[in-house]
């Protein structure tokens, strides 16, 4: 047990620390002097250079390294050149709304990728089939950016079905922040109005980041039934007189299921990759177009730690699983 | 990877999400250990008790781009965003009636200027009626702190009272709670100084409320989430990159009762979302359209256009130094090789064709306009200077949309097009502004395409920095160094006498529209999207801030 | 698909590998739909100078945002450039891009991934605990770093790209070698004295192809859709480039107001896409027996 906790750990470490190095080298690659950029077009030289001799600046790469990692232990990530916040305040300003968009965009993900995937095997070569895969072809290879901009063209300002950018009407206060997931806290406080509000404004953006895994998660949730149903034990359950839906559930659905789910982990992940175009589109506030705006203004210490949150979310998330699991469950550790 | 296997995947997507919202609610404590201790209590009561409800007739929606929001405090504000909320928030000793160029009491109901020795007086007498939101008077002491402030934190806009007025923590000194001297150089006009201070560097913060919340940092980042001033608004709250809510002050000491209850100042980055907004009436004044923009709302029965020139001048710098810049010539026929006409087209009626250095609007502006294209003239005057067929030029260009609602990639893509008729290859380079100035201010660059603002409503705020290369400004990164400009940039900054100065600046312009280091391209207008029951609005760009929101009301 | 598929297993054994291979993609109807639309965007990106109707940056502002027409087939720009031959001169920025980044991190990662697996102890174990690191990071999050830190360019934009691309490769490459390795050919080929340069290339290499070629379909169109994805925020190619990511971008303020310069680049995209993605379903369905239903 503790051997395994130790394992995960260690691997763990391993990569927190891989990415670090690799952000830390980016932010040497950025060719604007960090000092200078810091404090404005108004500084003196003296004051670059006692601004840089208290970073560190003028110390050796490996020793700015040693520094970084020290700060970054104690939680300190470093302060932005644009807001000149601390960049550990700006991560949890704009966390959770990364996180509200992508777990909706879960959502949509499997209520439409995983129906769709098992009717369209279920009801193969039929037109049904074919209108799934279509739409599993076209969110696979549209430009994520241009559905969001036809989407907010068509639902906001044509039909005015649905509200526009942002999280919340801006005439509304967002709820009382205990997650930062305005749905889930207007839930929690009793906030009816800012709850349909703020699942209203989460439509739009949660299927232009959905459209691409719920197309992933429908080709391979129909592979998967498909290569079930042509199992020889699904042809004996059936010659034995089960029921189809029986067959269905008990045999095909169960045993398709594992690859599926694994599917579900890896787009979990890749979503992330989205919310930068996403939240650029739908102006959200979330730490995708903290990124964007970062490097566009070559801001490196929010650039380092946005990349290093990013990284860190799901291998962390893994690992916190995979201790957890492993405690109820001694099998995994074999793995 | 180690992913999810079996059905215990779904217990472990759980648990993801789980352990998400657990870690979430931990970010989430107000008293997390970084978080400055002032700002805690506050953040913690706006969560709690979300301010009094303001019905949406009384209050106000307005968007735009304002992706450049990085302060809200009075001494570091600088972008065109954060001036407009400060200067609603804040207020100086004197200003401008919007559409007026004449200074007007507002903190100080009088002022004087006088010599004494080397140096000008300027004496301001506090009207003893004011008073900050907060019900505190406003005191010279006040005054003093806030200016010495701004001085001390040496920002973006220190530079306005550092080297414009030449100001230096000892300038200012507080002779009894009302009475205020500032002591500046002769060499600096008094009246342009004047001009600084309506500017929102200038403005009045409570040093009683401001002091306990110092922290390392001056009080810059306690600023951003509270205001400690005198104006007709107070601000309520910053949601980063979101939105800034203004309420009125209930108890202005001038009386100012703004219609307007709430002022919600939208940031709406995408033009398309935008232009939604507006028809939708989900915003009640939107700024900055695009010409296409501007056009498709143009038949709408709902929204009314109102546009208003600035005083920006959009213009490409030509290095003074680089080869084959360097020859006079070169740079005419640069200046002759481009089309004008196409580009006021393609800014479809959002820019004035203006081809000197003082915009529309200004004291000496003279509205010649010496250069149409004239391809013939061009490789004439390139020939001449022996520059072959072909030779290619560098140029750097921002990124995003530049003044007027065109893309910068557009325009540049437009001059390269027409230098190519005349022989010449621009290379265009894109890069962020914050890089682009970099390279810039360090002397570097060969063409550069940018824009210039004036920081203070007066002549002088154009003609030293594209003239004189002592002012370390724009002459100076185009490395253009010519006595006879900084001569005459001089003389009519300190001349006195009205007419004489127009004539100087008359002569300031001709000589730099043909010798100096510039092509200057237009003067956009602003364009501004009203809901027709939106009355009141006046865009100043002479004002600080350019839009009084208290001045707004709604049928 | 299924059924053409399940036919093919039927059929006799053929002589060759080679033909079995282009008998049974024959048989992929999607997947040969797929593959017309990748050779015809790939005659369309040759013969662009011949078959586009303007020099892609002529510039004519009196076209300025002219709808499709006669004249400009697909409408004209804010500048009046004529967006179908932006189009196709697009098209060889974006197919060279797909090539060279899947190329780049092919190569790489395959030879990485094939050195970790045959090399093994803690070769294996360091190189691939590398491949977890870049594992780690949201893909286009790193890109997008990586692309402003070099500046903002097609060629730094193809870097990122690559950089976020070759660990899967590695992946693929070690699984393959880990399997191929106990085969019985491999250990033939070791008992008679092979040397390891001579087994992996004779006899790793080419058995590790096909799962290759699989993923290098599919990663054609990601890494179209990537550069388009960060050429649109502004790290990739620059203007006045005719590349599809930076049109639709030049387009967007646009969209409410003049659909078809951002519509058009949207469809090339899509298709070209696609037309990757079903080559690499069929592919797959045809090279990797365990997948094959």
């Amino acid at each position: 047990m503790t051997r395994f906790i130790i394992r995960r750990l260690g691997g763990l470490i391993f990569v927190l620390f891989g990415v670090s190095i690799l952000t830390f080298f980016l932010a040497q690659v950025v060719p604007v002097d960090p000092a200078a950029s810091a404090l404005g077009s108004n500084a003196r030289e003296e004051q670059i250079e006692a601004y840089r001799r208290k970073m560190g600046l003028d110390q050796p790469a490996v020793v700015q390294y040693a520094n970084y990692i020290s700060r970054l232990v104690r939680g300190d990530f470093g302060v932005s050149i644009r807001t000149r916040r601390p960049v550990i305040d700006d991560l949890r300003d704009f966390l959770p709304a990364t996180i509200e968009l992508t777990l909706a965009a879960m959502l949509v993900t499997v209520t439409l990728g995983l129906p769709l995937g098992i009717l369209a095997a279920l009801r193969r070569n039929t037109w049904l089939d074919g209108a799934a895969r279509l739409l599993a072809l076209a969110g696979g290879a549209m430009p994520i950016f241009y559905i969001g901009l036809v989407l907010l063209g068509i639902f906001y300002r044509q039909l005015q079905w649905l509200p526009g950018p942002g999280r919340l009407d801006s005439t509304l206060q967002p709820p009382a922040h205990i997650s930062g997931l305005y749905v889930l806290d207007s839930l929690l406080t009793g906030n009816w109005n800012a709850l349909r509000n703020a699942a209203a404004h989460l439509v739009l953006p949660a299927v232009t980041l959905g459209a691409y895994s719920t197309a992933v998660l429908l080709r391979m949730t129909r592979a998967s039934m498909l290569e079930m149903l042509g199992q020889d034990y699904v042809r004996t359950a059936r010659a034995k007189g089960l029921a189809e839906s029986a067959v269905i559930g008990l045999h095909v659905f169960k045993n398709a299921l594992p690859p599926i789910l694994t599917i579900v982990g890896i787009l979990f992940g890749s979503l992330l990759s989205g919310a930068v175009l996403t939240e650029t589109i739908f102006n959200w506030p979330g730490i995708g177009r903290y990124a964007t705006t970062s490097v566009t203004t070559l801001d490196y210490p929010a650039v380092m730690g946005v990349t290093l949150v990013a990284a860190v979310i799901y291998p962390i998330m893994n690992t916190l699983v995979d201790i957890g699991y492993s405690v109820i469950d001694p099998r995994v550790r074999a793995e | 990877m180690n992913l999810l296997h079996g059905p215990r995947g779904i217990v472990k997507s759980m648990a993801v999400i789980l352990i998400l919202g657990m870690l979430l609610s931990a970010c989430g404590q107000p008293a997390a250990p970084s978080a400055p201790a002032a700002e805690a209590p506050a953040a913690e009561e706006a969560a709690a008790a979300p301010s009094g409800e303001v019905s949406r007739a009384e209050t106000l929606v307005y968007g735009g781009d304002f992706t450049d929001l990085i302060t809200l405090d009075p001494a570091v504000v600088y972008e065109f965003g954060g001036t407009l909320i400060v200067g609603n928030v804040y207020e100086t000793l004197v200003s401008f009636n919007p559409g007026d160029p004449t200074l007007i009491p507002v903190l100080a109901e009088s002022w004087d200027v006088t010599e004494e020795g080397d140096n000008w007086l300027l004496t301001f007498n506090l009207d003893s009626d004011a008073t900050f939101a907060s019900g505190n008077p406003v005191t010279a002491e006040d005054v003093v702190f806030s200016w010495n402030r701004a001085i001390d934190i040496n920002l973006s806009p220190a530079f306005l009272l550092t080297d414009v007025c030449a100001m230096t923590t000892e300038s200012t000194t507080a002779v009894d709670a009302a009475t205020v001297e500032l002591r500046i150089p002769q060499t600096v006009s008094p009246q342009v100084c004047l001009s600084v201070l309506t500017f929102t560097t200038a403005a009045v913060i409570e040093k009683a409320a401001l002091e306990p919340n110092m922290g390392e940092d001056m009080g810059q980042s306690w600023l951003n989430d509270n205001s400690a001033g005198s104006g007709p608004y107070i601000l309520d709250r910053w949601d980063r990159s979101v939105s800034v809510t203004l309420n009125a002050n209930p108890n202005h000491w001038a009386g100012i009762q703004p219609p307007m209850k709430r002022i919600i100042v939208q940031n709406t980055p995408e033009l398309a979302n935008l232009q939604a907004s507006i028809e939708t009436g989900d915003a009640d004044i939107v700024f900055d359209l695009g010409a296409e923009q501007a056009a498709a709302l143009e038949g709408n029965p709902d929204v009314t256009l109102v546009k208003g020139l600035s005083l920006i001048l959009a213009y490409i710098g030509l290095n003074a130094l680089e080869p084959p810049l360097d020859n006079p010539d070169v740079r005419e026929a640069i200046r002759y090789a481009v089309n004008y006409d196409d580009i006021i087209t393609l800014l479809g009626g959002n820019a004035e064709l203006v081809q000197e250095i003082i915009p529309i609007g200004f004291l000496g502006h003279t509205g010649t306009t010496p250069f149409t294209q004239d391809i013939d003239k061009a490789k004439e005057l390139l020939a001449a200077a022996g520059v072959a067929e072909g030779t290619e030029i560098d140029a750097i260009v921002p990124n995003g949309t530049g003044p007027g609602g065109i893309e910068w990639a557009t325009l540049a893509a437009k001059i390269q097009s027409d230098l190519a008729q005349v022989g010449l290859q621009m290379n265009i380079q894109q890069l962020q502004s914050s890089e682009l100035l970099n390279i810039y201010r360090a002397q570097d660059g060969k063409m550069v395409f940018m824009n210039w603002s004036p920081d203070f409503p007066d002549p002088d705020g154009n003609a030293t920095p594209f003239a004189s290369y002592e002012a370390r400004s724009l002459a100076w990164r185009n490395d253009w160094d010519d006595p006879q400009a900084i001569e005459l940039s001089k003389q009519a900054a300190a001349e006195l006498d009205t007419e004489r100065r127009v004539e100087l600046y008359a002569e300031l312009v001709d000589y730099v529209q043909h010798s100096g280091p510039y092509v200057m391209l237009y003067q956009p207008t602003r364009v501004y999207a009203l809901r027709n029951n939106v009355q009141g609005f006046i865009y100043d760009p002479a004002d600080s801030p350019v839009v009084s929101f208290w001045l707004i009301d709604k049928q | 698909m299924q059924a053409s598929a399940s036919a093919a297993s039927l059929t006799p054994p053929a002589k060759s590998p080679r033909s079995l291979f282009f008998r049974r993609f024959g048989k992929e109807k999607i997947a040969i739909f797929g593959l017309t639309i990748i050779i015809l965007f790939s005659l369309l990106a040759l013969l662009a100078p011949v078959l586009a109707p303007y020099d892609p940056l002529y510039q004519n502002i009196s076209d300025s945002l002219s709808p499709p027409s006669a004249a400009h087939w697909l409408g004209a720009d804010k500048l009046g450039r004529d967006i179908l031959s932006r189009l196709l001169y697009g098209a060889r920025i974006s197919l060279a891009t797909g090539l060279s980044v899947v190329a780049l991190a092919s190569v790489t990662g395959t030879l990485v991934g094939a050195f970790a697996g045959y090399a093994g102890k803690w070769w294996d174990e360091g190189l691939m605990r590398i491949t977890d690191i870049f594992f780690a990071f949201p893909s286009l999050i790193l890109a997008m770093a990586i692309a402003g830190a070099l500046g903002p360019s097609l060629r730094n934009a193809l870097i990122a790209v690559a950089v976020v691309t070759w660990p899967i490769y590695a992946r693929l490459a070690r699984g393959q070698v880990l399997v191929l390795r106990r085969r019985d050919f491999v250990e033939a080929a070791h008992a008679v004295g092979a040397g390891h340069g001579l087994i992996l290339r004779r006899h790793l290499f080419p058995n590790m192809l096909s799962p290759l070629l699989v993923q290098a379909s599919f990663d054609m169109g990601t890494t179209i859709l990537s550069v388009a994805g960060l050429s649109f925020i502004g790290f990739g190619a620059q203007p006045p480039t005719p590349e599809w990511g930076v049109m639709i971008s030049e387009g967007r303020n646009y969209i409410t107001t003049h659909w078809w310069l951002t519509f058009f680049p949207a469809i090339a995209t899509l298709l070209s896409v696609a037309g990757f993605n079903l080559v690499g379903d069929g592919l797959r369905d045809v090279l990797d027996p365990r997948l094959r239903r």
